[in-house]
């Protein structure tokens, strides 16, 4: 079957639905907006739409990993309810710079391995184009692609990718670990933009009476930009507003934030987790 | 009556006996003495427990959070519940009327705090506490108490007894500092709990479930039939929760509540999240249809059914015949665009990783060509740390999401040369490690590297979150004299 007829396909599906007046509960859920938490999904309109382009910036050159995290952790929700694999591209520098993927710390997270395609792109130019390939395509969960030099990242390329995006009913994430603290001077056609900041996690207080130890990955997340789009509500954006947000790599999902206290510390003790540790 | 230092004492008594002027504590002979014609019988400390437990069990109808006060007290959470009786006095009406049902006489006290509900149950005649109670309200209600409803310790009681102390009131009133130097900072605390004024948590006997459907029935039901059809009803509303967080159930329990106060609890499991009403129904009808002690025993009937999911996981997407036949569709186009890919950046670019039985962490994984066939690569962990299966640490992640090419050196400054780092310098900048977890000691495999040092790996967490893998590289004393310290990868 050849790539045209899958994105004429999804634009029979969309037709389809448009003329049923159904575009939330669309078939297969394409046009379904993936929910993240309670807060976050009103400041979205609804949830973050599942065939745009959204952009994940750290907020200091020390939050690299974080917003990793956190596009991961995306890519991890679009997963768990859509089959097929999601696609982690990265430029060749930013894989020497931050680190390359891990596999067993991407299993940790939550990530099936045997659903993740890692693509490396020796520059910028061959990541968009990869990128863009692979939205078009519409096979994949997911798109996640790391880009170092952003020069040629700007209001054109950035539509292409979310024209792609929508072709093919897949969600872009495009992480630039390379612009921290950009995320307000940026401009492209990209449908949300966080910032992402590491927050500290809820640490579990050691056997010992030590120092405690580090808890579940936390973010803390910063909404820059959300764009209306049809069929969702309006986003109520409000820049200055930092979700706090804890991943749960068993649950595939973020901690909505409890009013009540942490009960969790006085597992930390027990016998069993401490032989685990030693 | 039991034996207390070494003489034969009274515990309890029943209303006969307080009414004819007993009480706990006198000794057998001089009750006896007093009334010769008291029936006394031992104190059974474990099926009082175990009664206790049973009752427990009763309230859970009132209220999820149901926790234990031995020897022969309950507290029970009725935050957010009131209101399903009418309000807090209708709810203490229902309380009361139902244990009494069941032959029990109970003192009850309902108040914010959990110190101020047992105080108002012990030593009160007042029952119900306004909400918001400060100041002047507060002194009404309390001030007139002993000290005794501090919950304090015998001789600290005493000690406050001696001084003349004998009411509430009296410490209330008093400036803090001298009595926290005298009596000790329990005295006060005690005082700020029932108040309200600090946070006690109850700890309940079950956690409460994440979602729990529940149907009261005005006339107890006994027939197997009705109890089936009430099932699916609360199957059916419980599967509507669940598919608002896209949730299934894999752990489902069934409490029945009986009209005679017994708590009759079913628990089925599911080897997959199910999403339907229909199917989890279809579960209980199959274990209770399974042998005759499964058999649901209505007694005198059942009033309160309870249906609580008390594991929840990601529910799989449902999938139709299009869905399936647009899924092999988009595996087929899959499949093409990763050649697509590979041929135009090359098949060394386009991997999946699989991971290798090594402990090694650089060499704990490999990667493999993409349009390769998938069979022959691992991508399950079967290493140990998995099979420990330790719920509170599952939940922070023991390998980085990224790591770096080659280790990079860093600075880090610890206490003893063998111990966790307290500072360290990583490009250039200096952080402290507020959390930390290690070391997990990593040797190189001896048939390969016989000489290779031996590495302690620490996951630390600086004061802002970020979190990095660290580890030292050779045994102190054994291996080196000087440590070399590297970061090895970073957390997301």
């Amino acid at each position: 079957m050849s790539p045209g007829d899958s994105v004429g396909m999804a634009r029979l599906r969309r037709a389809v639905a448009e003329i049923e007046g159904r575009r939330e509960a669309g078939p297969a859920g394409v046009a379904r907006p993936l929910s993240l938490t309670r807060a976050l999904d009103k400041a979205l309109g609804g949830g973050l739409s599942a065939d745009g382009l959204h952009e994940i910036v750290p907020a200091s050159a020390l939050d690299g990993w974080a917003a990793t995290g956190f596009a991961l952790a995306l890519a991890a929700r679009f997963l768990s309810r859509r089959a097929g694999a999601a696609l982690l591209m990265a430029e060749d520098f930013a894989l020497i710079e931050m680190g390359a993927f891990y596999g067993p710390g991407l299993a940790d997270f939550g990530l099936d391995l045997a659903r993740l395609v890692f693509v490396r792109a020796p520059d910028a130019a061959a990541l968009f184009q990869a990128m863009e390939d692979a939205l078009k395509s519409g096979a994949p969960a997911a798109v996640v692609g790391e880009a170092w030099r952003l020069d040629a990242y700007d209001l054109a390329l950035s539509r292409r990718l979310v024209l792609a995006a929508r072709a093919g009913g897949v969600a872009a994430l495009l992480l630039a670990s390379s612009a921290p603290g950009a995320a307000e001077k940026l401009s492209s056609a990209a449908e949300t933009r966080f910032e992402i900041a590491a927050a500290p996690s809820a640490r579990l207080s050691s056997a010992g009476g030590g120092r405690a130890l580090p808890g579940p990955p936390a973010f803390a997340a910063r909404l820059v930009k959300a764009r209306l789009t049809a069929g969702r509500g309006p986003p109520a954006l409000d820049p200055a507003r930092i979700f706090r947000l804890t991943w749960r790599s068993e649950e595939l999902s973020f901690d909505e934030p409890t009013l009540s206290l942490p009960l969790a510390a006085a597992a930390g003790d027990r016998p069993r987790s401490a032989r685990a540790f030693r | 009556m039991a034996t207390i230092a070494n003489a034969r004492r009274l515990v309890g008594v029943d209303a006969n006996a307080a009414r004819l002027g007993l009480t706990p504590g006198l000794t057998l002979a001089d009750a006896r003495a007093r009334r010769p014609q008291l029936v006394a019988v031992d104190a059974d400390p474990e099926a009082e427990a175990k009664l206790l437990e049973r009752l427990a069990d009763f309230c859970a109808r009132f209220t999820p959070l149901v926790a234990l006060d031995p020897p022969d007290g309950l507290m029970l959470d009725v935050s957010g519940v009131a209101h399903l009786f009418g309000g807090e006095e209708g709810l203490v009406a229902e309380v009361e009327a139902r244990v009494a049902r069941l032959g029990f006489a109970l003192a009850l006290g309902l108040a914010d705090a959990p110190r101020s509900a047992w105080a108002l149950a012990r030593f009160s005649d007042k029952r119900v506490a306004p909400a918001g109670l400060c100041g002047k309200g507060f002194a009404k209600l309390f001030h007139d108490l002993p000290v005794a409803a501090l919950g304090l310790d015998e001789a600290i009681c005493a000690g406050l007894a001696r001084a003349g102390l004998k009411r509430v009131g009296d410490l209330a009133l008093r400036p803090r500092a001298p009595i926290a130097a005298r009596f000790g900072a329990e005295t006060i605390a005690r005082l700020d709990a029932l108040a309200g004024l600090t946070r006690e948590a109850i700890s309940p006997r079950f956690s409460p479930p994440d979602f729990c459907v529940e149907r009261r029935f005005v006339e107890p039901i006994l027939a197997r039939e009705a109890a089936l059809a009430a099932l699916t009803k609360l199957a059916d509303d419980l599967a509507l929760l669940l598919a608002r967080r896209e949730k299934g159930a894999r752990r489902l329990e069934l409490s029945l509540f009986r009209v005679d106060g017994a708590v009759r609890r079913v628990r089925v499991g599911a080897g997959r999240p199910l999403g339907e009403g229909k199917a989890m129904a279809r579960l209980f009808v199959e274990r209770l249809a399974g042998g005759e002690e499964e058999e649901i025993d209505a007694g005198f009937g059942v009033d309160l059914m309870r249906l609580s999911c008390l594991l929840a996981e990601p529910l799989a997407p449902k999938q139709s015949e299009w869905e399936q036949a647009e899924e092999a569709q988009r595996a087929a186009g899959l499949a093409e665009l990763l050649d697509r890919l590979s041929a135009r950046l090359g098949p060394r670019r386009v991997t999946r990783q699989a991971l290798v039985g090594a402990h090694i962490p650089e060499c704990a994984v490999a990667a493999a060509p993409a349009t390769a066939a998938p069979e022959g690569l691992r991508f399950v962990r079967h290493d140990e740390w998995d099979e420990e299966g330790d719920d509170a640490f599952a939940a922070a992640p023991r390998r980085p999401l990224r790591l770096f090419e080659r280790p990079e050196p860093i600075e880090a400054i610890a206490e003893i040369p063998d111990g966790p780092p307290l500072r360290f310098r990583w490009r250039r900048v200096l952080r402290e490690a507020a959390a930390i977890e290690g070391p997990e000691r990593l040797a190189q495999p001896w048939w390969r590297r016989a000489d290779a040092p031996t590495r302690d790996y620490f996951r630390a967490e600086d004061a802002a979150g970020r979190r990095f893998w660290l580890y030292r590289e050779g045994l102190y004393g054994r291996e080196t004299a000087k440590a070399k310290w590297f970061a090895h990868g970073a957390f997301g």
